[in-house]
């Protein structure tokens, strides 16, 4: 599960889903996957101390999480314009001045709901597929 | 080896090679456009372009001379396209996590996704009167060229309709500035071509098979082969032939037009475009690629241009297009119009309606003008088999027809479909090719008139005595005869002047005159003077002998034939033929009124003046008469039977008014004169006088007193041709008779 996440999606790949978008394949369902995790993963990388954007890459990397800069960017915005995140400017040696950003206290409120949420989805995905729990206890949809 | 630049990229200053950096230009726009309604695209852009000028930063500081094409793509890689965004962006389709909603995002376009909710508005930003086209073609998500072309003909070949639908339009629909959202448009297709190819482009536009817009052009032209080959007599049955034939023509000059009006798609965005392949970052890398490789490959390219240049003259045209590296934004970004304001700006796009409207009324009536001369050909322009003999002649026709007024036509067309599909170019050979191509047709012009003229210039004629049987009771009378030969009618020229009728091989004539003059002998003859103008004395009296004019008699009636037929291979060399009547003295004669029906005109190609009536009569003894009125050949001449005054019977309504010319002709004196009634006052007043010996004529008047002693007017010749009064049948000799008040007593200041 974990390599399937390292692949970058290929072009090629999205090119024969414009083609055929009637079957349901693999990339998709594990495009689908990430999204829902990805600005969880995000927060809490900002949650542990100001960070520049690169970083932030850097750091999905060396956690096998690959994500496009090119998405990250107006992630962040749209973050910030919901009062969840913050930036300061932050002089650079030779260049011009960075952005590094925070949490705002709405941004750590909102992190922590969505822990728990990961927290229970992971435990129901966990017990899912290892343990076979009987889908009719409805456990799941608690 | 590249070019190298410097550019100043977000407060650093980057030397890039020129390729990479259109690269990244590209791809920044693709990203502008990305997030075009994205809350704070400028702040992502931003922090992107930030980012992309850190990376570069780096790389040189590593050491690289400069950034390459290759860093460009590796940074493209890293930052992601934006068809990859759609995948990994989590949050921006809203609750991406309904699975069916993602899906759908992911078939669309990527264009599509961010698209504003889809109401028909008019365009603000690409207009070229209201924006009503491009507010539909918007709308349908198709080329905004392609909804002017059929509004253009919708409103110029549906009788207005298509201006009401654009005016009412232009005032319900709400203004919106609108994104082009269709990366689609008509290019040439170098690649698939059999002659300009402009199927080629068509069929990649519209993304069908090349053999369906090429069926599409030739068919029209098969259908128009096939009546010719089952029926020799095609103009039996015209309409088939003149319709196919037309829709041929139609499509032929469709795809001329569509040649010279559309851009070569030579680059590979171009190509893309024409295509109508989304113009992303994986495609821009291609045209990157292809473009490096055509640079390469220019040189080359070139020599193989020139020699297409010299063989195909319309190839010329578009050639410098093929050098023009216009980057595909500026190209089709709508070129924003400064918002004039105030009545200026109204008045200026009234002024341009109203000139588009004029201009392309007059373009399509011309084209199907044009369209009908060229191609319904010889049963449109029937008088050529009649008046041009040879090669050379016909072909001077032809380019008259083709270059002197198809080219200016054909001009026109491009030039308003040029505007109307905003293909500019800097390129003046166009102009040139067509002033010249024009300037040929003009020489044409002038040397077929110079060829036909010279078949006008000798007059001949042949004189044949018809044997008559005398008419009893010492009376004859002459009818023009009516319908009894057939000719077919002709479309074209139903009015009896010049010609009765005309068909394929003949054409009938009528320039028949009828003279009265006094018999030597005591009996009747009839002589004919057949009269024709040729190159050569013997081609003249070749033309004139071969006049067909039989007269045929019942009793005392003589029937005139309606006219003379002229066949195409004998040519129309304005044949003529003066029928002269020798009335013996005491005997009658009578014409009948359908004497009418002959009409008559000289053409004399060594005067200025081109056709002119010329009046001079060479029979000197004739006299003049009136039909439907018997007279009595005396000694004087002819009298009326009924012994009527004339001067008493010819009402006043007889004298016209309006304008005459005068010419006499005394002894070496020549006397020409032009001259005006002046109403009511019975005078003539001279506008101009001969130069031989400075004669003046102060005035005229009508001769109203009956001089019993009338000038001799045996050695004066006296010319006069009352405009109004054309057909009438006039003879300036018998100023003696007072016939008519015009003919007058000068009263010289000489």
């Amino acid at each position: 599960m974990e390599q399937n996440f390292s692949q970058p999606p290929s072009f090629t790949a999205g090119r024969m889903r414009e083609k055929s978008p009637k079957i349901m394949n693999i990339e998709n369902t594990q495009s689908q996957m990430r999204k829902g995790v990805l600005e969880f993963c995000i927060l809490s990388i900002i949650k542990r101390g100001e960070v520049y954007p690169s970083d932030i890459i850097d750091e999905m990397k060396k956690a096998n999480l690959n994500i496009l800069e090119g998405t990250l960017y107006p992630l962040l915005t749209r973050l910030k314009n919901a009062d969840l995140l913050t930036y300061r400017w932050v002089e650079s040696t030779g260049g011009p001045p960075r952005k590094y950003f925070s949490l705002t206290d709405k941004g750590a409120a909102f992190y922590a709901e969505l822990e728990a949420t990961w927290n229970e989805l992971a435990g129901a995905v966990q017990a899912l597929t290892q343990n076979g729990v009987n889908i009719n206890s409805g456990n799941f949809n608690q | 080896m590249k070019k190298v630049i410097n550019i100043n990229f977000q407060g650093r200053v980057i030397p890039i090679e020129e390729t990479a950096y259109e690269a990244l230009k590209q791809y920044i726009e693709s990203l502008r456009r990305y997030f075009a309604h994205e809350e704070g695209r400028d702040e992502i852009i931003n922090d992107i372009e930030n980012r992309i000028a850190e990376l570069f930063d780096e790389k040189l500081k590593k050491g690289a001379v400069c950034i390459t094409d290759e860093d460009v793509n590796a940074v493209m890689v890293s930052m992601g396209r934006p068809e990859d965004f759609e995948e990994q962006d989590a949050t921006y389709a809203g609750s991406a996590t309904d699975y069916a909603k993602a899906e759908s995002s992911q078939s669309t376009t990527a264009q599509q996704v961010y698209e504003e909710p889809r109401r028909l508005s008019r365009a603000a930003n690409d207009k070229v009167l209201g924006g009503v086209c491009a507010g539909i073609a918007h709308y349908m998500k198709i080329d905004p060229a392609v909804v002017r072309i059929i509004f253009a003909l919708i409103a110029f070949g549906g009788f207005g309709f298509g201006v009401v639908l654009y005016i009412i339009l232009w005032i319900i629909l709400p203004v919106r500035s609108l994104q082009t959202n269709v990366r689609k448009r008509l290019y040439r297709d170098p690649d698939n071509k059999l002659i300009g190819g402009v199927a080629g482009g068509l069929s990649a536009y519209f993304n069908i098979d090349t053999w369906i817009p090429r069926l599409i052009f030739l068919l029209p032209f098969l259908f128009g082969m096939l009546p010719n080959l089952f029926s020799g007599f095609w103009w039996h049955w015209r309409g088939p032939w003149v319709a196919f034939s037309g829709l041929g023509g139609t499509f032929f000059v469709t795809y001329i037009i569509l040649w010279i009006v559309l851009p070569k798609a030579v680059t590979a965005s171009e190509k893309l475009e024409m295509r109508g392949e989304k113009i992303d970052l994986e495609s821009i890398k291609n045209t990157v690629q292809e473009e490096l490789q055509s640079v390469k490959s220019r040189g080359e390219k070139l020599g193989t241009e020139f020699k297409e240049k010299a063989k195909v003259v319309g190839e010329e045209m578009k050639d410098t297009l093929k050098q023009r590296t216009q980057s595909f934004a500026s190209e089709v970004g709508p070129a924003a119009r400064k918002t004039g304001t105030g009545i200026g700006n109204a008045i200026g796009i009234l002024f341009k309606a109203f000139f588009l409207c004029i201009a392309g009324i007059i373009a399509f009536s011309l084209l199907i003008a044009l369209m009908a001369i060229l191609y319904s050909g010889v049963a449109v322009f029937p008088l050529k088999n009649f008046l041009l003999e040879g090669f050379w002649q016909n072909f001077f026709a032809w380019s008259v027809i083709t270059l002197f007024i198809g080219v200016p036509i054909i001009a026109l067309v491009v030039w308003i479909v040029r505007r109307i599909m905003r293909v500019r170019s800097k390129n003046p050979y166009l102009g040139y090719t067509f002033g010249s191509l024009w300037i040929l047709g003009l020489i044409s012009l002038f040397v077929l008139i110079g060829m036909v003229g010279r078949n006008f210039r000798i007059k001949t004629s042949v004189n044949e005595d018809v044997t008559i049987t005398q008419p009893a009771n010492g009376n004859m009378f002459i009818k023009v005869m009516d319908g009894k030969v057939r000719y077919y009618s002709s479309d074209w020229f139903d009015g009896d002047f010049p010609f009765l009728s005309l068909n394929e091989d003949s054409m009938l004539l009528n320039t028949v005159r009828l003279k009265i003059v006094k018999s030597e002998d005591s009996i009747y003859h009839i002589k004919l003077v057949k009269l024709s103008l040729g190159n050569t004395p013997a081609s003249a009296e070749n033309n004139a002998s071969s006049i067909s004019f039989p007269i045929t008699q019942q009793d005392s009636v003589f029937y005139f034939p309606k006219g003379f037929p002229v066949s195409s291979t004998n040519k129309f060399r304005n044949q003529q033929v003066m029928a002269i009547v020798e009335v013996p003295v005491g005997k009658k004669i009578m014409v009948d009124g359908s004497i009418d029906r002959y009409d008559w005109f000289d053409i004399n190609f060594n005067r200025r003046r081109g056709w002119n009536i010329d009046w001079k009569d060479r029979w000197d003894n004739s006299y003049s008469w009136e039909d439907n009125v018997q007279y009595t050949m005396t000694d004087n001449g002819l009298e009326r039977t009924d012994k009527k005054d004339r001067n008493k019977n010819t009402d006043s309504k007889k004298i016209k008014n309006g304008k005459f010319k005068l010419k006499a002709d005394d002894n070496g004196v020549e006397i020409e004169a032009e001259g005006e009634l002046e109403d009511g006052k019975g005078s003539y007043r001279y506008k101009k006088s001969g130069d031989n010996e400075k004669v003046e004529i102060d005035t005229v008047k009508p001769a109203t007193p009956v001089s019993p002693n009338p000038p001799k007017p045996a050695q004066r010749k006296i010319t006069a041709a009352e405009n109004k009064n054309a057909k009438e049948e006039i003879a300036g000799k018998n100023i003696s008779e007072d016939f008519h008040p015009p003919f007058l007593f000068l009263t010289t200041g000489r």
